[in-house]
């Protein structure tokens, strides 16, 4: 015990020779969602409206204030600006009101956005317009009222933050295990392990675990700035260290097989990126993977990610989505695998006589 | 005296190319025995074989009682390797990477800290214990190699080049320490192809050439074979017939070295050396000469033809 102790402190120690991989590895998940939170979709839309000239305009504007969602914020925030008749608009969109008294038209144009951002504008006018018709109709209109399945209306950079923690577990453990490991290889250290009497068990132990922890809190460091960012956090700190922690551990595999295989630090590590942006991406990154159908959701249920995105849900949305068993039984059965993996590569490339 | 390593008939092909080829000899305990040879000549072959990092397509190796091949884990926790290129970790200090070694290699754990500070004392390094490895010159380097190399008590130590890229000053430290070692009871085992250090450091080595061995004996008495002393004689124009010059002297292995050097082997050369010089200058013009006891590179030139150094 007190040998893998000293091993592990050792691992943690060798964090000096891979300070750019670590701070790469722990940090760059926080600062891309950080930077793709801002341009995310948001559900409040700033929308131009150019003055109002006639009763029906300021109704209008005034059931855009009331498009909301059925238990969160609002979805439109009505702007009104003065702008000519027909002037050119460089980005977003601008409503304008033409026609006489009675026979009212409200323009919406666009400008340089692409056809998502265009969707989402029409829809929201939609929606204002739905809104006015059936206040005019009253009784005679058909009311539409949403009942949404969850408690709480939480914003998509949540969804997308929290998709994004598997992500960061992986990735620090993966970039920064692919490089500790190559790097034996170039700078000769692996000797040091080849003629050790050590049992290879507690060798890579340590550095798994060191893994491990190193990518778990890089998943942390991310709920922090979700968390910040959003103001909401998950109902269980305990679940999601458990969570991170399992995926990490596959991503700590992963880069050390990378390295072992590959035994050259750029190779191994891009391997290591790629791969934990295909599992990140293919693995319930902009949505449940159950909402999507076909060939994606099938890629999908391969993925770590996928289970630990259906195991952190519940902690976010505060709402059961199924039993926890089949992601937590693919979850261990997956991440002994590659550890089981990783161990056999390693007596295989680094113990084993050339 | 029994062996401590014993290596009978070993070979190792590398594809078509035989790296070593029927390789035998025995090391004795604490002893210090060298493989001296060219590059590419078989000797970090042959450590790897004895440490079992390479395997066999021939012969037998026994060490400390045990076949490394079949039988590992005993061998290397009584053994140290040093590789060529001083394999530590560079951003690290020498503390910890002797902490490194001594997680992987010591026994008892419980002493470890008292035995780095006594290795990091005694190769001196003490002082510059807590400064990255990279700030190290090539000598430092090497001598936390070899602390750590001891940290764990090994019986036999496997240095691979010593003093590779080392300055003479730093040369002398670490032959120093490697005997001082050897006194207290280690055994070395060091390949080099530096002639002065086979000659200072080693008991007894074996000179090895494209993966064979052609000499086995101590330093002494591979030079004390040749018997004769070496002549070399420069002149302004190449000697034409040195064997009509020096007719009746006995000289033998003459060579032209480049043009207008002149290397012979003569018994008794301070005797002769008045004579000698007398009957180049007869018709030539002398611009030098030296007279010098065997090298071990005149072994080597000796049974191979070439110098050490081609």
């Amino acid at each position: 015990m007190r040998r893998f102790v000293l091993l592990l402190k050792n691992e943690f120690v060798l964090f000096r020779t891979t300070i750019p991989v670590h701070i790469i590895g722990i940090f760059q998940p926080a600062l891309m969602f950080s930077l793709m939170a801002l341009v995310l979709v948001t559900p409040v839309f700033d929308m131009q409206v150019s003055t109002p000239g006639a009763a029906i305009d300021n109704e209008l504007v005034s059931a855009m204030q009331d498009v909301r969602s059925p238990i969160g914020p609002v979805y439109i925030n009505p702007i009104l600006v003065d702008v000519s008749p027909g002037e050119e608009i460089q980005g977003g969109q601008l409503i304008e009101f033409v026609g006489n008294e009675g026979e009212r038209t409200a323009v919406q144009r666009f400008g340089l956005i692409d056809s998502n951002m265009v969707k989402n504008f029409r829809n929201r006018l939609t929606s204002a317009a739905l809104v006015l018709w059936n206040e005019s109709l009253e009784s005679k209109a058909i009311s539409i009222k949403q009942v949404p399945w969850l408690p709480e209306d939480i914003p998509y950079s949540v969804y997308f933050g929290m998709a994004m923690m598997p992500l960061a577990a992986i990735l620090a453990s993966a970039l920064i295990g692919a490089f500790l490991t190559a790097q034996e290889f170039e700078f000769n250290t692996i000797i040091e392990y080849r003629l050790s009497p050590t049992p290879v068990y507690i060798i890579l132990g340590s550095r798994l675990l060191r893994l491990s922890v190193t990518g778990m809190l890089s998943g942390m460091v991310l709920m922090v700035v979700v968390g910040i960012t959003t103001g909401i956090w998950p109902s269980s700190l305990i679940w999601i260290v458990a969570i991170l922690s399992v995926v990490a551990l596959i991503g700590g595999s992963i880069g050390i097989l990378a390295g072992l295989i590959l035994k050259k630090v750029l190779p191994a590590f891009l391997i290591g990126l790629a791969l934990s942006f295909f599992t990140w991406i293919m693995g319930s990154a902009f949505g449940l993977a159950a909402g999507f159908s076909g060939p994606y959701e099938a890629v999908s249920r391969i993925m770590p990610n996928t289970y630990a995105v259906e195991l952190l849900f519940p902690l976010y949305y505060r709402v059961e989505i199924g039993s926890k068993f089949p992601a937590i039984l693919f979850l261990s059965i997956s991440s002994l695998f590659v550890v089981l993996i990783t161990m056999l590569t390693f007596q295989k490339t680094v113990l084993n006589k050339g | 005296m029994n062996s401590i390593i014993s290596v009978v008939s070993v070979t190792r092909q590398f594809g078509e190319i035989i790296a070593v080829d029927q390789l035998s000899f025995e090391v004795l305990p604490q002893e210090i025995f060298g493989l001296l040879g060219p590059n590419g000549a078989g000797k970090t072959t042959t450590i790897q074989m004895i440490t079992g990092l390479l395997g066999l397509h021939g012969g037998e190796i026994q060490i400390l009682g045990f076949n490394p091949q079949q039988n590992p884990r005993p061998v290397h926790q009584r053994i140290s390797y040093v590789p060529q290129e001083t394999n530590v970790y560079l951003d690290l200090n020498a503390m910890e990477n002797l902490w490194h070694h001594a997680a992987l290699y010591c026994e008892d754990l419980s002493t470890v800290h008292q035995k780095i500070n006594e290795l990091l004392d005694l190769m001196s390094l003490w002082n510059r214990r807590n400064d990255a490895v990279r700030t190290y010159s090539g000598g430092m380097k090497r001598r936390l190699a070899l602390a750590r190399a001891l940290l764990h008590d090994p019986d036999v130590i496997f240095f691979d080049e010593p003093t590779l890229g080392v300055d003479v000053q730093g040369k002398h430290v670490i032959w120093e320490h490697i005997q001082k070692q050897r006194q207290l009871g280690k055994t070395f085992i060091i390949s080099t192809n530096d002639m002065m250090e086979a000659d200072r450091l080693c008991d007894r080595l074996v000179i090895i050439d494209n993966g064979r061995a052609i000499a086995l004996d101590t330093p002494e008495d591979l030079k004390a074979g040749l018997g004769q002393d070496i002549v070399t004689l420069q002149t302004l124009e190449t000697i034409e017939n040195p064997n009509e010059i020096f007719d009746c002297m006995d000289i033998n292995s003459v060579k032209h070295q480049q043009p207008g050097v002149l290397r012979f082997e003569v018994s008794n050369a301070e005797l002769l050396v008045a004579e000698i010089i007398n009957r180049v200058q007869r018709g030539n013009h002398l611009e030098a000469i030296r007279i010098s006891r065997p090298s071990l590179d005149d072994v080597f030139l000796e049974y191979t033809g070439k110098a050490l150094r081609d």
